[in-house]
């Protein structure tokens, strides 16, 4: 007996049947709308990307390494690619890039500037002297032996300084590390004291530079054992001119 | 060694030595700039009168140590400041200060450029000018003890941070 189609009692029409027969030329419609418009993710998977495709730093350089940081901003590096824009206020960066060496005088900025960095924030120590304090670590009187003890630092890059390229690799080590962080872990690794403080029990004292620096009196009129001594210097003999004018005037 | 003569004296030396500012010629260096050493007693009158013989732009000022138990040394690099000018006169004037003394008056008065100059010669080297309008720590701390760039600093063993985080 043959099959005949014609003779197989079905409830869909010739046409529909070979449709299921035989592989169509046509993509499936539905699948592909489906994977065109529809994305499957995780809120915290959002939330990393989100935060992980716009980190902004800080402009922050206190030497030789702000120079290549510097290069990454220009278009041969082209650092806005990976969605990194230059604040210049902590208020809205993200991220710190501590290029350069930091001093004992610059750290209690340093410490302030992070302080003042919206959460959640990273730190990039670049280069030998924010690593170890570099060549400076041996018998510097003035030098932060590591910006590690002043603040945490989730990335370091070792040259001195290192090139742009490094900067690059360290900023895609961070996306890593961002994009691996969950919501159920924030809670424990939320840092409560994030920076070094010593208890003490100085006397605070007024400070001695109090931005008056040109309207001292001492500036204006020389001292008066140099005006007695009689030497005709330049400053005195300008003031006398002013006298001079002044009286025939 | 070279053949040339030793130079015993330069113009602007001669010059002052004939108005009668007393001095000491130390010779020259090797771009040819006389140097000077004075009394710092005699410094103010012989900056005036250099000053006054067209010396008008201080390029430099700046201290150092001779060594280890000697004197501190102030250096004043001066220069013939005008237009177009084409290989100006240029002086170097130095005062040898006693170490247990170093006190020297300012020549903040002839050359305002010192100003900030002599505070960080005063910083480093704890070299006092008299008569400046704002003698004060520059760049270290201003609570800094000691003077870190003379020969017999010794670095206070300082508080490293270890476990900061």
């Amino acid at each position: 007996m043959v099959l005949k189609a014609e003779n197989v009692g079905l409830d869909f029409s010739i046409d529909e049947q070979t449709q299921r027969l035989i592989n169509p030329i046509e993509h499936p419609q539905i699948t592909q709308d489906l994977s065109n418009n529809v994305v499957l993710t995780t809120l915290n998977d959002l939330y990393n990307w989100a935060r992980m495709s716009s980190l902004w730093p800080l402009l922050y350089g206190t030497s030789c390494c702000f120079i290549e940081f510097a290069a990454m901003i220009g278009s041969r590096f082209d650092f806005d690619r990976f969605g990194l824009l230059p604040r210049s206020t902590p208020r809205q960066a993200d991220l710190i890039i501590t290029a350069g060496t930091v001093t004992m005088k610059m750290a209690p900025a340093l410490v302030r500037l992070y302080e003042q960095m919206a959460e959640p924030k990273y730190v990039i120590a670049m280069g030998a002297c924010t690593i170890t304090g570099g060549m400076f670590s041996t018998d510097s009187y003035t030098t932060v032996r590591g910006v590690d003890k002043l603040i945490p630092v989730d990335v370091y890059i070792p040259g001195c300084p290192p090139r742009p390229e490094a900067i690059m690799d360290a900023i895609i080590k961070l996306r890593k590390k961002i994009g691996a962080e969950g919501f159920a872990q924030r809670a424990q690794i939320q840092r409560t004291h994030r920076y070094h403080t010593v208890r003490h029990e100085m006397k605070v004292v007024d400070p001695i530079l109090t931005g008056k620096y040109l309207e001292a009196p001492s500036r204006s009129t020389p001292p008066k054992e140099l005006m007695a001594a009689g030497i005709p210097l330049p400053a005195l003999e300008a003031i006398k001119k002013e006298q001079m004018v002044e009286v025939e005037g | 060694m070279s053949d040339a003569p030793v130079v015993s004296t330069a113009k602007v030396s001669e010059w002052l030595k004939e108005n009668g500012f007393d001095h000491e010629f130390l010779g020259l260096d090797h771009q040819g700039v006389p140097i000077l050493k004075v009394q710092r007693e005699y410094l103010l009158p012989f900056a005036t009168a250099l000053y006054a013989y067209g010396f008008n732009y201080l390029m430099c000022q700046c201290g150092y140590d001779a060594g280890p138990g000697d004197d501190l040394v102030s250096m004043y690099h001066l220069i013939k400041l005008s237009d177009n000018a084409d290989r100006p006169e240029e002086v170097r004037v130095k005062v040898f200060l006693p170490r247990h003394d170093p006190r020297v008056p300012s020549v903040y008065w002839i050359w305002r450029t010192a100003d900030w100059q002599e505070r960080e010669s005063y910083d480093m080297y704890g070299i006092i000018y008299e008569g400046h309008p704002n003698l004060k720590r520059i760049l270290m701390p201003e609570d800094w003890v000691g003077y870190p760039m003379r020969k017999d600093y010794i670095t206070p063993d300082f508080y490293e941070l270890q476990d900061a985080y």
